[in-house]
This record gives structure tokens, C-alpha cells and sequence, in this order.
């Protein structure tokens, strides 16, 4: 089952002779339990592609499906709370909250993707130790090595059950150790849960978990293959 | 959720605090100001509105205590006497006199202007209405001081001091009777007569009704008898001191407080547009994940409703612990604090808190949550 479709996407930046084509006729669809990897140089469409896929940014035209609902015909409040429940996201840089433990941070998702608060911290709990880094639920962010962070928010992107996780050159930031270790864990749990993963980078070391590699260039998908490992 | 939201957008505390005591001195300044409007008002009330004095005279056209240079005849309370009613009445001089400290008579030396009160020492009307130490006078030589005159003038009880100009004991210092400006000095009739060349005058008669006869009625026989003067109720009298005082700083106070309030708003706008500017990516990130902007809203209100209220809180507290201190080290400013001011201060405060967020509120509907993917 799909769980992310985009049909014939286009999207604008500007206006008249300043309009920028961020995307043009992008057509994909991403299915559970897979794990898709955007590819393409800086400036291509990778991270505004992602942001049309969470419904952040309308299309100019063409159709965005999310988890069974059309995107375009959703309000602007019916698509946050559609966000909440049903996507994940992991950032370049962890963006987890300063003024929240990593705790906090997790269950802070979980409660926003609509459970309840017990429940949320039950899951936030299981997820940390999933993630080996129970031990620093108690811990501010900024105590934290950049992987720990980063597996900090994978947990956050996971926690409440998404149907897809989005993530932006989430090993950006880290060296290869602690970057494998997170691609590792975002990519098991995520299959454990049925949630499929679409990641953009530029990072090749994330081929060897991927199922697909999707390559975008100028705002349109130049090819797509199975990854061979 | 709601708390988990506040707090990931809560400002550091060291900020916090500092703003705070920053938004807690503007209050404490609006709060002294008022405190020491009421102080005088309420000296001035605790003399003229003091218990025994029913009724006041005073020469034609005079209508309170402060701001007085007409006189009357000195025998003028021996007529008062005679009136059925009136239970006893007694002259009072009032006059401004220069006191001076014997340690130092130098013009250098510690000089002060204060009101001097004449009475018919000891047992007559418009006496101290209250002693903190010592006696009140009873010879032509004993004066007894305000406490904070005292401490200007560095004298205490058996010291001895000059007015204008002629030696006199300290004997008592009393309490209630500073007007921040200037002070009450509270001498025999002679004493007073004599520092002023007022003998055979007086400056205002206070009378008390003989029990069971309303003051409002002996009124209204004193003038007919007496066309010529003014004649007060206590509570007319008291009211028309208070308003005298009023119009010299009601105009200052307003402004001051005012200016107090635009720091303080001017404060909270600062700490809140500084926490929306410096939560900015937090916001964005909140706004990505899907956290409604009203939730959002609301917690940067609230933190900015609470900073003002704290803020107000530690004003008035620290206004009451000034209070306390000044009556020990320095009572020459005396300071009446009322929890009606603070809870107004307070009200007033988390009001401009609302209104001071409204532009960082503005700020943070523009935030765009793609700001969450920027490396």
C-alpha cells in the first residue's frame, strides 16, 4: 500500500520573471515499509519536495496523497493535525527542543500525533530503549554527542507511529560511525513499525539501507532504481 | 502538552530573573512614589484629624493647615469657650521656624526649616498625635521633634537644639508627622510666640464639643456667632489638607508612574519579542511537526503575562522590605504602602504583559516551518 503519492507535482517559487520551477512533473509514490533515498546535487528540489510530501507547502499543481488523504483538499489546520499524526521528521540538525529533556522532546511528539499522556510516555520510554539512549531521558539536548541526538530524533520522528518518516541529510552533521548507527536505527525501527522512510542526502553511505534510490535534478526525477547494496 | 509547549518556549532563567527585577524596579518606583504621596497625606491627616479636636477655626478665607498666613486674635478661643457646646478650646500657632543643631550653630552646620506648632502644652488641643519616645513638652524650653527631623538634624532625646535663633530640649520625637518636605516641631504657645514674634495671635482654634453635641451642629453655631471665620468639621478639615497636598503630587506622581509603566511594558516586549526571535527555529520546528500556532500563541502570552506579574510582585515585595528599612536607617522618607496598590500595580502590569506580547505574537504567525529544515 502507498503511502505517499505525489502526481505531476509543480511547484513555484516568485512570481514573473523571478519564478523559480522548484519542482516540475514530479510524480512518485513511496509505499510502506520502504526505504526511498532522494538524490541530488544542492538546489535540485530534494527539500522542497520533502516539504510538499508533509503538506508544509502546497503545489502549484498536481496532487499530493498522504496516507490516504489528498493533501490539496485538506485546510491548512486539517493538514497540520494530518502532519502530526502521520509523519515523522528528522532534520539535518537533530532540532530537538533546548528547554525540553530528551524525554520531553519524545513525548512531546507523542502527545502532538494524539495520544494520551501516560500512553505517550510508555512509548517514549519503549523507544528510547530501542534506541539504547534510555539513559538519557533525562538529559537536555545540548548533553548530548551529535549521534545521540540524532537517534534522540529518530525516536521523536518514530514515537507516535507515522505512516512515513521525512528526513532531511539527517547523517549531515555526523561522521560515519555514529551516522551508519543512525541510518541503522531509523531504518529497522522503522520497518519494524511498517513505516516507510524517504530520506534526503547526499550521503552514499546511506545506499546500503536503502530499498530505492530516487535521483532529482532541476526539480524533476532524473531516474530511479532498486538500490543494489 | 500545553505545559511541555510553555516550557520549550520558557526564557532562561538568568534572563528571566533579570527582566524581572528590571519590570520589579519600575513597579517599586511607581509603588514608592504613591507610598510617599499617602505617607505625607496621611501625616498631615494624623494631625489635623487627630481624636479631641471636633472643630476647627480659622481666620476668614483659610481652609487648611499647609498654605495659611492669616491670623487670629490670641483671646479668640476664650469666646469660643463660652459657646454652649464646646467643651474646651485652644489657640494653636503655626509658624515656620529655622532649627539648628547646638553641636554645630556655623551656618554650615545642620539647619532645618520645620513647622512649628504651638499649643497650650500640656493638656491642650492640636498637640503631637503621637510620641515614639520621650515626653511632650511642658516648659518653654521643651520642644518635641518628628523622629526623621531628629535624624536630619543628628539631635536626640535631652539634646539640645536653636529655634530661630533661641536654645530649647528635646524631650519628645514624634511619629506620623513628616511631610517629607519638612517636619512637625510641637513647642509651648510662649515658645512658639516668641521664635516668631506672634504673640497675641493665633494662628487656628481647635475646639472639642462637649459629649452628646455634634461637631456638624456646634458648626453651624460657631459661624453664626463668628460670620467672619472659617469654621471646619474634623473631616472637612482633614479633606481639605489631603487635597492640598494632592495638588503638589498627583501631577508629579502621574507622570512618574506612567513613565514606570512604559519601561516595564517596554521591558516585557523586549524579553518577549527576544524570546520568540531567539525560539525562532524552536517555533519552526513546533510549527513543522504540527503543533497549533494558537497553542503557541498562547504560551508566549502567558510567559509574558507571567514575567510582568513576577516582575510586579518582586516591586512590591521589595517596596515592603524598603519600607522597613528606611523607618530604621533613614525615616526622613516615610513610605505608606497599601496591598491595594500592589494588586493594582500588579493588574496594571500583567495588562501591559498582554499588550507587550501582541508584537512578538504578530512576529511569530510569520514563522515559516520550513525554517525547521534549514541546516
Amino acid at each position: 500500500m502507498m503511502v505517499l503519492e505525489l502526481d505531476r507535482v509543480r511547484r513555484t517559487r516568485g512570481v514573473g520573471p523571478h519564478a523559480v520551477e522548484a519542482l516540475r512533473d514530479v510524480s512518485l509514490a513511496v509505499g510502506g515499509g520502504e526505504f526511498v533515498l532522494l538524490e541530488g546535487p544542492s538546489g535540485a528540489g530534494k527539500t522542497t519536495l520533502l516539504a510538499v510530501a508533509a503538506g508544509l507547502l502546497r503545489p502549484t499543481s498536481g496532487d499530493v496523497c498522504l496516507a490516504g488523504r489528498r493533501l490539496p483538499a485538506m485546510s491548512l489546520g486539517e493538514c497540520r493535525r494530518h502532519r502530526a499524526t502521520r509523519v515523522g521528521f528528522v532534520f539535518q540538525r537533530s532540532n530537538l527542543l533546548p528547554r525540553l529533556t530528551v524525554g520531553e522532546n519524545v513525548v512531546l511528539m507523542a502527545v502532538l500525533g494524539g495520544m494520551a499522556r501516560e500512553a505517550a510516555k510508555r512509548e517514549t520510554t519503549r523507544m528510547l530503549e530501542a534506541l539504547g539512549i534510555a539513559t538519557l531521558a533525562d538529559r537536555y539536548p545540548h548533553e548530548l554527542s551529535g549521534g545521540e541526538e540524532q537517534r534522540a530524533a529518530v525516536a521523536r520522528a518514530l514515537v507516535h507511529g507515522p505512516a512515513i518518516v521525512l528526513a532531511d541529510e539527517p547523517t549531515g552533521s555526523l561522521d560515519g560511525v555514529s551516522g551508519r548507527a543512525v541510518a541503522e536505527s531509523l531504518g529497522s525501527l522503522a520497518a519494524e513499525r511498517g513505516a516507510a522512510v524517504l530520506v534526503a542526502t547526499h550521503d552514499v553511505r546511506l545506499r546500503s539501507f536503502a530499498s530505492r534510490r530516487v535521483r532529482i535534478v532541476d526539480g524533476r526525477i532524473a531516474d530511479s532504481e532498486p538500490d543494489l547494496g | 502538552m500545553a505545559a511541555l509547549i510553555r516550557k520549550a518556549l520558557s526564557s532562561r532563567p538568568a534572563r528571566f530573573w533579570l527582566t524581572a527585577g528590571g519590570i520589579g524596579v519600575a513597579a517599586l518606583l511607581v509603588l514608592v512614589l504613591g507610598a510617599a504621596y499617602r505617607s505625607v497625606s496621611s501625616s498631615v491627616a494624623a494631625y489635623v484629624g487627630q481624636p479631641g479636636i471636633d472643630v476647627w477655626v480659622a481666620p476668614g478665607g483659610v481652609d487648611n493647615l499647609m498654605r495659611s498666613s492669616a491670623f487670629l486674635p490670641a483671646h479668640l478661643p476664650e469666646s469660643l469657650a463660652t459657646i454652649r457646646g464646646v467643651a474646651a478650646a485652644d489657640p494653636i500657632v503655626r509658624a515656620y521656624v529655622t532649627v539648628r543643631d547646638e553641636a554645630d550653630p556655623s551656618p554650615a552646620g545642620h539647619r532645618l526649616a520645620l513647622i512649628a506648632i504651638g499649643y497650650a502644652a500640656p493638656t491642650g488641643g492640636g498637640g503631637p498625635p503621637a510620641l515614639v519616645r520621650g515626653r511632650a513638652p511642658l516648659d518653654s524650653t521643651d520642644i518635641a521633634l518628628d523622629r526623621a527631623a531628629a535624624t536630619r538634624l543628628g539631635v536626640t532625646l535631652g539634646d539640645t537644639v536653636w529655634v530661630n535663633g533661641r536654645a530649647a530640649v528635646v524631650l519628645g520625637l514624634t511619629g506620623g508627622t513628616n511631610l517629607l518636605a519638612t517636619q512637625f516641631l510641637f513647642a509651648n504657645l510662649s515658645t512658639v510666640d516668641g521664635a516668631s514674634g506672634l504673640r497675641g495671635r493665633a494662628s487656628f482654634a481647635v475646639v472639642r464639643c462637649t459629649p452628646g453635641v455634634q461637631p456638624a451642629a456646634l458648626v453651624g453655631t460657631i459661624r453664626a456667632r463668628f460670620p467672619r471665620l472659617s469654621v471646619y468639621p474634623r473631616e472637612e478639615f482633614v479633606a481639605n489638607n489631603a487635597r492640598e497636598v494632592a495638588a503638589g503630587f498627583i501631577p508629579l506622581l502621574t507622570l512618574v508612574a506612567v513613565l514606570g509603566l512604559l519601561a516595564a511594558t517596554v521591558l516585557v516586549a523586549l524579553l518577549v519579542h527576544a524570546v520568540v526571535e531567539e525560539r525562532r527555529e524552536d517555533l519552526a520546528v513546533l510549527l513543522a511537526l504540527g503543533a497549533d500556532a494558537r497553542a503557541l500563541t498562547g504560551a508566549v502570552i502567558r510567559e509574558a503575562v507571567t514575567l510582568a506579574a513576577v516582575g510586579a510582585m518582586l516591586g512590591s515585595a521589595a517596596g515592603l522590605v524598603l519600607r522597613v528599612v528606611l523607618d530604621h536607617v533613614l525615616p526622613v522618607i516615610p513610605l505608606a504602602f497599601r496591598v491595594t496598590d500592589a494588586a493594582r500595580i500588579l493588574l496594571v502590569f500583567a495588562a501591559a504583559g498582554i499588550g507587550a506580547a501582541a508584537i512578538p505574537v504578530a512576529r511569530l504567525r510569520r514563522i515559516d516551518p520550513l525554517e525547521a529544515f534549514r541546516p
